[in-house]
């Protein structure tokens, strides 16, 4: 999938609805409500933070292109799309954003370590630069390297049988894979640039990265099934227990000790909006969360209506029709419906 | 104290590198001492050896992240573990974490801006300094091409930590800058270590031009037909890109290098060179540091460096290895211009003197709005807190005026008619060197030494994954 296509999928969903700097935030994974709640709204989980140092004049870049392909309409207010680009295939995504969450980069930081030490030890080179400087993943790397017995070349071998193996059984193109592995490095042999990757395979430079980003997710899901266990241990931290952010959980946690909303904007000293927040998020999450303590069941049922006479996600579109509802409710209503679109 | 059979147990070599016996032999006898080693010729040992013997901490002041981190690595690399840095780019767990264990670090780098804070000054005060080490000295001074204020800093904590023995260390100084560094070290009685600049087996090389298109025809006859490894130092992001693609369009293995590059990405390009995988590096002064390869053999400047004192240092990363190696300055007409607005294009403008002055600590968001440069917001926040706006803008009309006097210097070594060695050595106040066979193109460079020779760098694996699997892990 090229970045564009990325860019695509998600305008397509949010078209008409959203501004034309949402895509961004939701590339890059910001943590606010509003981008929270649209990944449920819109059904756009596999996009969340995928690339998490997404720069603006790269994103800008990609809407001059889409407008001068005629794709996007430009527009003050909010995505306007032409026909055209819904007649657009955009393939199937192997993108997993809202579950690995940029943590991916962390877990290939850990392997870069990892597989340049081991090349280096098995070619008897004992000092070398570390491909990666930052010290948490280096102290990391070490004690993992230390507890595998990673000298001996029965380990050596294993874990090399196992990184091939596990990757072979990604389901993701050979050339996402051939990118992924590019970006190792080892004795004598340095990674690739993404300039270097992007001129090598004939596409851009954004396009390398996403590419990579595709072949970590589709690889973290057989890693995740547990049959490797060498590179399972990487995974350590990765993969997010909770679909919640950190803040969410906690409200989530006092909220099952029977706290009310109000309470816990006290007691954790937030606004109340930042805990609604957290609420919309509980909402889009979790299967059985009730709508009950906030609304009747007729309230719930007249939002979910409006909404679909009016083929609307737009809060103010719904308010206006429906005095009555707070924000919230709205919000809360739309979030239950989870993405289903 | 047998320094040879200290130096060989700690670190397994068995010989000195030509001033460090003399360097150490004054640390240890307990002097202030001022070293000026080129680059490349093991400044580091120079403290890190004291270490060895000292009670106490080494407190090492570094100014540049970048740097701090490599010789962290560097350290490390040479089995040193009790090494530690400490920065405002730290996450504070772990920035509080070094905090409590401070006492188990021989080496401790600091970034100047972090030594002024009272909690880590009184940190450090307990702890028992035995050395304290001034990383690129000549940062201190303003008639540097290279001014850090926040170095300043230094000297105005130095007497809340006891005044402790003091090395300053630097590549490049000329005597004003020497006399800087003392003053505001604080140097009592230094010993001075002055190695001398000139790097005989390095020839200088300048060739001149009426336009841009005949300099590039001549950049990439040059890549075609001499030897790498080489650096070509390009002036702009932009223009180090451009030569790169248009030398890999040659099909010579080349990659570009620049401070907009993700960190990771940087590295590549480091290893890459360091494994003979590319021939040549197109970048901008942000090359250099952390790059340890002995046998750079060429290094061409594309564009005209903005001080005669960077030129030394960008040339000085060839030929470590004392073979002969090549520097080539190529000049089109014009060249200068360019330059010069790029040295004034830093200075602060009084515009923004008055708005930092007005404003204060405030001034910091007009730089997120694009309407001030972070550097000379740097600079002048420094001063307001020293001076007044009178002063300030006195300052930086001198800084002004140093500038040019550095960029005419830079145009004096493209246009002068006589020896480049003799003429680098004498912008900083030393004495005429000897003359070296193949000196310079004044007294004539057999260029066939340098041609030819090309090797055909190592070729990255190629091929699918799997296979580059099987070159990482040969097992």
């Amino acid at each position: 999938m090229r970045f564009d296509e990325v860019v695509l999928a998600i305008m397509k969903a949010v078209d008409g609805q959203r501004t034309v700097s949402s895509p961004y935030h939701l590339i890059k994974g910001k943590k606010s409500g509003q981008t929270i709640q649209d990944i449920g709204y819109f059904g756009l989980h596999p996009y969340f933070a995928v690339l998490p140092k997404l720069d603006k004049q790269e994103y800008l870049a990609s809407i001059d292109r889409l407008q001068a392909q005629g794709y996007l309409i430009p527009d003050d207010t909010s995505v306007q799309l032409h026909r055209s680009a819904f007649d657009l295939e955009i393939p199937p995504t192997l993108l997993n954003g809202w579950k690995y969450r940029g943590n991916e980069n962390r877990f290939f930081a850990r392997l870069s370590l990892v597989v340049q030490t081991m090349s280096n030890f098995m070619q008897g080179q004992k000092r070398f630069d570390p491909v990666v400087t930052d010290e948490t993943v280096q102290a990391w790397a070490k004690a993992y390297l230390k507890r595998v017995d990673f000298r001996s070349s029965a380990v050596q071998e294993t874990f090399k049988n196992q990184l091939e193996t596990s990757l072979a059984m990604a389901k993701t193109t050979e050339t996402h894979k051939d990118i992924l592995v590019e970006r190792l490095s080892g004795y004598g042999v340095g990674g690739l640039t993404w300039d270097q990757l992007a001129m090598q395979h004939g596409v851009l430079p954004i396009d390398v990265k996403i590419a990579a980003v595709e072949a970590m997710h589709a690889w973290l899901d057989v890693l995740e099934g547990m049959e490797y266990p060498l590179l399972a241990g990487m995974l350590e931290g990765i993969i997010q227990q909770s679909a919640l952010t950190e803040s969410a959980k906690r409200t989530q946690n006092l909220s099952e000790r029977g706290f009310s909303l109000k309470q816990i904007a006290e007691l954790r000293q937030l606004k109340t909006s930042t805990i609604e927040d957290h609420f919309v998020e509980m909402a889009m999450n979790d299967p059985a969360f009730s709508s009950a303590p906030f609304m009747d069941e007729q309230l719930f049922q007249s939002i979910h209506h409006i909404s679909k006479e009016l083929k609307t996600m737009r809060l103010r579109d719904i308010k206006e029709r429906l005095p009555e509802a707070s924000y919230f409710q709205i919000r809360l209503a739309l979030a239950m419906r989870g993405g289903v679109t | 104290m047998n320094l040879e059979k200290l130096l060989y147990e700690a670190y397994g070599y068995t010989d000195f590198r030509p001033g460090q016996k003399q360097v150490i032999e004054q640390v240890l006898a307990g002097r202030d001492v001022l070293a000026l080693l080129p680059t490349g010729m093991g400044k580091s040992l120079c403290y890190q050896l004291p270490g060895k013997v000292l009670p106490g901490a080494i407190v090492i002041v570094s100014p540049l992240l970048s740097l701090m981190q490599d010789q962290v690595t560097q350290l490390k690399k040479m089995g040193e573990k009790s090494v530690i840095a400490i920065n405002s780019f730290m996450k504070p767990e772990d920035r509080e974490r070094a905090w409590n264990t401070l006492g188990n670090y021989k080496f401790i780098f600091v970034a100047p801006e972090m030594l002024v804070q009272p909690y880590v000054l009184g940190k450090l005060k307990s702890l028992g300094i035995s050395l304290l080490v001034a990383d690129e000295a000549h940062c201190i001074s303003q008639w540097g091409f290279d001014f850090r204020p926040d170095y300043l800093r230094i000297a105005e904590v130095l007497p809340k930590l006891g005044n402790p023995q003091t090395l300053a260390l630097t590549a490049t100084a000329t005597d004003k800058v020497t006399d800087e560094i003392k003053r505001y070290l604080k140097l009592s009685d230094p010993f001075v270590y002055s190695h001398p600049m000139d790097r005989k087996n390095i020839s200088y090389d300048i060739r001149k031009f009426d336009n841009d298109s005949d300099k590039l025809e001549e950049l990439l006859n040059l890549v075609s037909t001499y030897a790498g490894p080489g650096i070509i130092y390009a002036g702009t992001r932009r223009k180090s890109q451009e030569l790169a693609e248009r030398i890999l369009a040659l099909g010579i293995r080349a990659a570009f290098y620049h401070g907009g590059m993700e960190q990771q990405d940087r590295i590549f390009v480091q290893q890459q060179f360091a494994n003979k995988e590319l021939e040549w590096v197109c970048a901008t002064n942000a090359f250099g540091m952390g790059v340890h390869i002995p046998d750079i053999r060429h290094v061409i400047h594309f564009q005209l460096p903005s001080s005669i004192e960077g030129y030394v240092q960008e040339v000085g990363r060839a030929g470590r290895d004392s073979l002969p190696s090549l520097a080539t300055l190529l000049y089109a007409a014009g060249d200068e211009r360019l330059v010069e607005s790029l040295i004034m294009d830093d200075l602060p403008e009084r515009h923004e003197i008055e708005l930092i002055y007005e404003r204060g600590e405030e001034a910091k968001q007009l730089i997120e709005q694009g309407m001030m440069r972070e550097t000379a917001y740097r600079i002048i926040s420094y001063w307001r807190e020293r001076l007044p706006l009178e002063g300030t803008l006195n300052q930086i009309e001198q800084l002004k005026k140093e500038k040019q006097r550095q960029a005419a210097s830079v145009r004096g070594l493209v246009h002068s008619s006589g020896c480049i060695r003799q003429y680098i050595s004498m912008s900083f106040d030393q004495e005429n060197p000897a003359i070296p066979p193949n000196c310079c193109s004044f007294h004539g460079i057999d260029h066939s030494l340098f041609k030819g020779s090309r090797s055909e760098p190592k070729a990255s694996p190629q091929g699918s994954w799997k296979e580059r699997l099987k070159v990482l892990l040969p097992i």
